[in-house]
């Protein structure tokens, strides 16, 4: 007996297996896909462009947020105060627009310290998981709790409005198409720049294995800390989108969103270890739950049945993917 | 002139000692050996110039300066690139981005320059060009090569530092004749740049192809460094073994038994599988089998094989005349088959268990046991853990609260309420003290002495020599030699565990 017949080499991946190495998102597409012909089988007036246009500018702000997510998985951490930091930034600028008088000035100064403020969010957790080496599902769990404090502290009672200029922009038209068209165009001309950064790539090289990067000679600690940055970034960047959408300032909008944007990147095909991850997956996935969220909503559920269906489906999607994902694979 | 000089670095994790004293001096223009039998200090050596491991103490120049490696990223500021043994590389990244990982070439101050990455790599992916296997591309991802492969990527991964010291802690391990004639040839044009290479590897003949001097390392000490061209391998073995090298095993610790007449415990005939190609042995019932080698033979990779932990495997196995083909390791425990590994962690304790759980597992399956008594369940159990003189304050503390070495007491005694056939024993020893090794080795005799068959397979030579009836060299994945009676000597198992498979 030779040693080749002992190590079958698996050398060459076969053609499915290439391509969901090059296209890791495309198991979470197909299923967007079949939800979309879902929602209009049952209801058709779900898939008319003004209805798809809603859908997005719903569910852009939990796009940001798993795109945000995505960002810490790729380094094999997690962020559990991405929806604190949500909320924070999201009354913080409310209350900024309101003090400086709701003017375009007001706005774009509101934008800048709101995202200062996700970077410095970021930044806190980044110390505190990588420098300190605290555990990241607690630390940030904790940090989640008082990122909370703070929002509470600036805005005690949900419901102050936010300026007209600000929600009427994002949920109106510029040049015949929707505001919502223009974030997409951009988000996907950042998403693609940042592929190609330096950072991205150390990220995912940490995700890999820590031990092996700091082996290498990367600055560990201080790809993670800008990963966490990178996180607290896109959770400003969604703060927008929903304020835009909401319209109004609520300390604790964003709590239940953190876990949601975790399932996202998970539907998305990303790896919850770290190393092996896709931004265009998470938005997929971010995609998948509202278009869950709608289906059930279309099929007629009673409300008192509508969590149980969601879970379930939820969990139905989850499962295929997965048996695509291995499908595809072995 | 030397490129890096060590003046008595040592390192201590806890109470064991993994460097004792190192010095070495490295020439520019030099391969320099190191050579020294498993767990004597060469890669926490190599891995303290690589700034991986922090030293307690001693002196590091470069160029005859003093230096302070405070981390792998400032080795590699000064001039210092190393071939990790078990590997440095990204599985879920491509062969180019892992080759220039260190220094991925960036524009505008952030974006990876795949241009300028794709060249660099191609310079050190060409230099294996024709050798480098199926499958083999710049874009292909690392998790997706065979083992040669990657080792491959590693050292690439180690040239393109262009460091003026480079350090290969056994770079060849995985590697076919015509890779390592490559990986030679392109040492022999980095002697002739000047490069300071420090080269490890257990193959006496590369050691005689590519080396230039060879520094002896024996228990975390470097003990003599000589011209390999002045020396021959049986001095050099006789080094590293130290001064008892040609006495035959002490007196003291003759086998268990002396007869064993009573018949084949268990036969293995041609067993190959992952790791090992046609392995045939027979233990007798009363016998200490010893498999000895260096580490990663296919040693473990036997005993696993046997105990139906491994997937895919050819050959026969009997015990007692019946045929064994064990599908999995509950299949092997129901006959009779027993296994304790050195990884604990991962093969043994339950962690934050109380201690009756973690000794009487073996005993519900073997006695498809459903529900017990607690007043039941000790009295099976204090026997066994009483006959291993573990140490416990109660039954129900969680086996955590135990020290390494009477965790392992626990972990055997779990295999002694119902005795086994057959003991297989994959490095049992690993990490736990003195005095938990020699009860432990009373225990394993005392089981020979009652007609168990064992295997044993140590990592320090001294066990087996100590223990074995007979000892059993593994090289390369197969047994090489057969050492009994008077053979079983420190100096023959070294021979035979370093000579070219």
């Amino acid at each position: 007996m030779t040693p080749t017949t002992i190590e079958t080499p698996s050398a060459r991946p076969g053609g499915l297996k290439l391509w969901l190495e090059r296209y890791p998102f495309l198991p979470a597409l197909i299923i967007v896909v079949a939800l979309l012909a879902l929602n209009g089988a049952f209801s058709p007036n779900s898939l008319s462009y003004r209805s798809l246009t809603g859908l997005l500018s719903t569910y852009m702000a939990l796009i940001m947020l798993a795109i945000a997510q995505t960002y810490v998985v790729s380094a094999g951490d997690i962020d559990l105060s991405a929806g604190a930091t949500l909320s924070l930034v999201n009354v913080a600028i409310v209350v900024l627009m309101e003090k400086w008088g709701g003017g375009a000035g007001a706005v774009i100064g509101a934008m800048i310290c709101g995202i200062l403020l996700g970077l410095a969010c970021g930044v806190i957790n980044g110390i505190v998981v990588a420098a300190l080496r605290l555990q990241a599902i607690v630390a940030t769990f904790a940090t989640s709790i008082f990122f909370t404090g703070v929002a509470l502290y600036v805005m005690p009672v949900a419901g102050t409005p936010a300026p007209a200029l600000f929600w009427r922009t994002y949920g109106g038209r510029l040049l015949g198409l929707p505001f919502v068209f223009y974030v997409l165009a951009a988000l996907a001309l950042l998403l693609f720049l940042l592929s190609r950064t330096r950072l991205v790539t150390q990220l995912l090289a940490v995700g890999d294995d820590q031990q092996a990067a700091y082996q290498t000679g990367l600055p560990v600690v201080l790809v993670r800390i800008k990963g966490y940055a990178l996180c607290g970034l896109f959770s400003a960047l969604a703060a927008f989108c929903l304020t835009g959408d909401t319209a109004s300032g609520d300390p604790l909008v964003g709590s239940k969103m953190t876990l949601y944007s975790v399932a996202a990147v998970v539907l998305g095909g990303s790896a919850l270890a770290g190393g092996w991850t896709t931004v265009v997956g998470s938005l997929f996935g971010a995609l998948t739950i509202g278009l869950v969220n709608s289906l059930v909503f279309f099929m007629g559920t009673p409300s008192e049945w509508q969590n149980f269906v969601q879970g379930l489906a939820i969990l139905l999607v989850l499962m295929a993917g997965v048996l695509a994902g291995r499908r595809a694979r072995a | 002139m030397s490129k890096l000089t060590l003046n008595g670095v040592s390192k201590a994790y806890g109470a064991t000692l993994a460097l004792r004293r190192g010095d070495l001096e490295i020439a520019a223009g030099e391969v320099h050996v190191l050579m020294g039998s498993n767990g004597s200090g060469k890669s926490t050596l190599c891995k303290i110039i690589a700034g991986s491991v922090r030293p307690d103490g001693g002196e590091i120049l470069i160029d005859d300066r003093s230096v302070t490696i405070s981390g792998p990223q400032s080795a590699r500021e000064q001039g210092i690139g190393i071939f990790y043994q078990e590997l440095s590389l990204a599985a879920n990244r491509s062969v180019e981005e892992n080759v220039c990982l260190a220094m991925l070439p960036v524009k505008a101050g952030i974006f990876v320059d795949r241009a300028a990455m794709k060249a660099l790599a191609a310079r050190y992916i060409d230099l294996f060009s024709g050798v480098s296997g199926d499958g083999f591309a710049a874009e292909t991802l690392v998790g997706n090569l065979r083992a040669d492969q990657r080792q491959l990527v590693e050292i690439m991964k180690a040239l393109a530092s262009e460091a003026p010291i480079l350090i290969f802690d056994e770079p060849t391990s995985a590697l076919d004749r015509a890779q390592v004639d490559r990986f030679f040839h392109i040492l022999r044009g980095l002697k002739r740049d000047g490069r300071g290479i420090i080269f490890i590897s257990h193959r006496m003949d590369e050691i005689t192809a590519i080396g230039d001097r060879v520094t002896i390392i024996r228990d975390g000490e470097t003990i003599k460094t000589l011209n390999l061209s002045e020396t021959d391998p049986a001095t050099v073995i006789r080094l590293m073994v130290g001064g008892a090298g040609d006495m035959p095993a002490s007196q003291s610790s003759a086998p268990a038994v002396a007869s064993f007449a009573a018949g084949a415990a268990m036969t293995v005939d041609r067993l190959s599988g992952a790791g090992f190609r046609n392995v045939s042995f027979e233990v007798a019932k009363g016998e200490i089998l010893g498999l000895g080698g260096l580490h990663g033979q296919g040693q473990s990779a036997v005993l696993r094989a046997i105990f139906g932990a491994s997937s895919e495997m050819s050959g026969e196995i009997r015990i007692g005349g019946d045929r064994f083909d064990a599908k999995s390791p509950r299949d092997a425990i129901r006959r009779g088959c027993a296994y304790v590994s050195g990884d604990r962690g991962r093969d043994g304790v339950i962690a934050g268990r109380p201690i009756i759980e973690n000794v009487t597992p073996i005993h519900y399956l073997r006695d498809r046991l459903m529900i017990a008594r607690p007043s039941s369940l000790k009295a099976k159990a204090m026997p066994a853990l009483e006959a291993m003189h573990t140490k416990f304050a109660s039954l129900m503390h969680p086996i955590n609260s135990l020290s390494g070495g009477n965790q392992q007491k626990v972990i055997i005694a779990r295999w002694l309420i119902d005795k086994p056939d057959v003991l297989l024993l994959d490095d049992p020893t690993k990490g736990i003290d003195l005095s938990a090794k020699a009860d432990l080795f009373a225990l394993i005799r005392q089981l020979a002495s009652e007609g168990l068959g064992i295997l044993l397979y140590s990592s320090e030579d001294a066990e087996l020599l100590g223990n074995a009836n007979r000892i059993l060299v593994f090289n390369g994945g197969s047994v090489t030699r057969e050492l009994t009676g008077e053979d079983r000597t420190r100096y023959n198992l070294y021979q035979a565990a370093y000579e070219a498979a």
